[in-house]
């Protein structure tokens, strides 16, 4: 797979995609979607599509492609080669989200969580797949969270498809299977060619699975804790995983919407107008407004 | 990693400065040709910063930029406070007054050495030290000369007659820099210059006059009002309305019957309709399982005193 798109900017998100299969512009299409990289507090979410044409679904599973974690990376790679070729009837699309994008929506302003960004990317990959005129009829979504609830968005979206959402659809269904394998596949060449923004010295890339309960992660991300900056990028700092380490190793920081915040001004306990604080000095009188306007005040102190 | 965050509280605290162009020169001219002195507020009469220049005998007020959570990244460094220091011209009388009112109070005409003294701000002579310092005297003083020797005594009439030029200086200089002055308008920040045109003149006097306020005591800025006639401010004050409620011969009664709101339904009827469209947004994102980032950012010293 040719990630060297990723590579120049791994920041945001990628859409990588293979051409689409002449049969797929005019036969009934089957559609699988999954992920890879949901848990880990290291690295990219990969979001896959792969279809193919409802005739050719045997041919599919007599690849014996089966859910992703049942297989070893080896024959996850020789599928995925086998997929490749099998260009004729068989086509694929990747929208890997980098880890610095998870941040970055889930710890925006207007917090969007991480089900509705997989969400959004799922359809936005369907979508993708009608775009380029994939006769898409029927569509197997492996479940994130509730399928009920999921199933009639995605099927409120795309009222011309069959959605079927269900937990475990990757081994239910092999167009499922099939894109479980690509996004896998993606995910793992993604972290082991990862380049890192920052040019940090001694950086190891030895992190093990990447996943939070794993000690050899664990150990990395303390390890790369910056007093100011906290983690690379390549760390998903909206994990808690990686909150808690740096609420403990890192400078305390705060944001204008830090609810935590002790405000100065705001009225003290409803006591402290009754005690008696000696004689009552004058107010000291504000600036003028010109000045409260723009923040400026005189300097008491240098 | 942990030396860095030791090394934190010792680091050397940066002052970000906006000064002068011309200053950069007087500083290679002369190289104590600088100096921070504090000196009173003559608003406050407390004490500021003030940046003197010996070279240009001028002097310069230092405001200070301050807005919540703000921090600095200087070249290699963090710099916390995010701070933006500003070094203007501030006319001396201004600062001379204080002592001269102070002392115009005894009545009677004294030498200059004998009007600016100060213990608490013992840099105040260094006010006696501009070129000009007799032609501006004139403006807020009446003088008298006896053995070639100069005595000042403080004038009222003259002083308000100086200020009163000072405000229609700042008047124009208000419009020229397109300042929203009306008092509807709370914040600047939000509106350009097409609020200009719409703005009274005693708008931009009172605006003024608040302005100029600002670097003299209280008692003159009313007699400045007056002299001004400005007539008193409308209720809608831009000033923050004072909590206080004017006392009066009147029983309070209640003017509104609150039980009749009462009612759950418009409790919380109410409570909707003062949301605004961005708290709307905002209350109907998803955030299950999600913290925000102050979670992870802020609560350190609170975390480290429960221990």
């Amino acid at each position: 797979m040719d990630l060297s798109e990723l590579e120049r900017d791994n920041t945001g998100r990628c859409r990588l995609s293979s051409p689409v299969p002449a049969v797929c512009l005019k036969d009934p299409c089957a559609l699988g979607v999954d992920e890879a990289g949901r848990g880990p507090v290291l690295g990219p979410m990969v979001y896959a599509i792969c279809y193919c044409p409802l005739s050719r679904l045997s041919d599919l599973e007599a690849l014996k492609v089966a859910d992703s974690k049942t297989l070893t990376e080896n024959e996850r790679e020789r599928l995925f080669a086998k997929m490749e070729e099998d260009g004729d009837f068989v086509g694929w699309a990747l929208d890997i989200l980098s880890p610095n994008l998870i941040s970055t929506s889930m710890l925006g302003r207007v917090k969007y969580n991480l089900n509705s960004l997989s969400h959004d990317t799922a359809a936005g990959l369907i979508q993708y797949a009608l775009d380029q005129g994939v006769k898409v009829t029927q569509v197997f979504v492996d479940t994130v969270g509730m399928p009920e609830t999921y199933q009639a968005r995605l099927q409120q979206r795309f009222p011309g498809v069959e959605v079927t959402v269900k937990a475990k659809a990757d081994s239910l269904f092999p167009v499922v299977s099939a894109a479980s394998i690509f996004a896998k596949v993606a995910r793992d060449q993604a972290v082991k060619s990862w380049q890192f923004v920052e040019s940090v010295q001694d950086l190891d890339s030895d992190y093990g699975s990447g996943y939070p309960n794993d000690p050899k992660t664990k150990a990395w991300l303390r390890k790369h804790v910056d007093p100011v900056f906290g983690f690379p990028q390549f760390v998903r700092f909206s994990w808690s995983t990686a909150q808690a380490i740096l609420e403990k190793e890192a400078e305390g920081v705060t944001w204008e919407d830090s609810a935590a915040e002790e405000d100065p001004e705001r009225p003290g306990t409803i006591t402290s107008y009754f005690l008696s604080q000696g004689p009552q000095t004058c107010r000291p009188q504000v600036p003028h407004r010109y000045f409260q306007e723009r923040g400026l005040e005189a300097a008491n102190s240098l | 990693m942990a030396a860095g965050r030791d090394r934190g509280d010792l680091a050397a605290r940066q002052l970000v400065f906006l000064l002068p162009e011309y200053l950069k020169d007087a500083s290679k001219k002369m190289k104590t040709g600088l100096l921070f002195v504090k000196l009173v507020n003559p608003r406050s009469g407390e004490g500021s910063f003030y940046l003197f220049d010996m070279c240009l005998q001028q002097l310069f007020e230092v405001k200070v930029f301050k807005e919540k959570h703000r921090s600095w990244f200087i070249n290699q460094s963090v710099q916390s406070g995010g701070l933006l220091h500003f070094a203007t011209p501030v006319d001396p009388l201004f600062l001379l007054l204080h002592y001269l009112i102070k002392a115009g109070k005894e009545g009677k005409y004294q030498p200059l050495d004998q009007v600016v003294v100060d213990d608490m701000f013992p840099d105040c002579i260094l006010l006696l030290k501009f070129p000009e310092l007799e032609k501006s005297l004139r403006h807020v003083t009446e003088e008298k000369e006896v053995n070639s020797k100069k005595y000042y005594k403080y004038s009222t009439e003259k002083t308000l007659k100086w200020l009163v030029k000072k405000v229609n200086q700042t008047v124009a200089a208000l419009k020229a820099n397109n300042v929203t002055v009306g008092a509807r308008v709370q914040s600047s920040a939000y509106f350009s210059g097409d609020q200009f045109s719409r703005d009274k003149e005693e708008d931009y006097v009172r605006y003024a006059h608040g302005l100029i306020s600002d670097y003299i005591p209280k008692e003159l800025s009313d007699d400045l009002s007056k002299s001004l006639k400005l007539p008193e401010p409308p209720a809608s004050s831009p000033n923050p309305p004072s909590k206080k409620l004017k006392s009066s011969d009147e029983p309070v009664e209640a003017k509104e019957d609150y039980t009749k709101f009462n009612t759950k339904d418009l409790k919380t009827g109410k409570k909707n309709s003062k949301m605004t469209a961005a708290q709307k947004a905002l209350a109907k994102v998803d955030k299950s399982g999600m913290k925000s980032i102050d979670a992870f950012f802020g609560a350190k010293n609170k975390k480290a005193g429960k221990i």
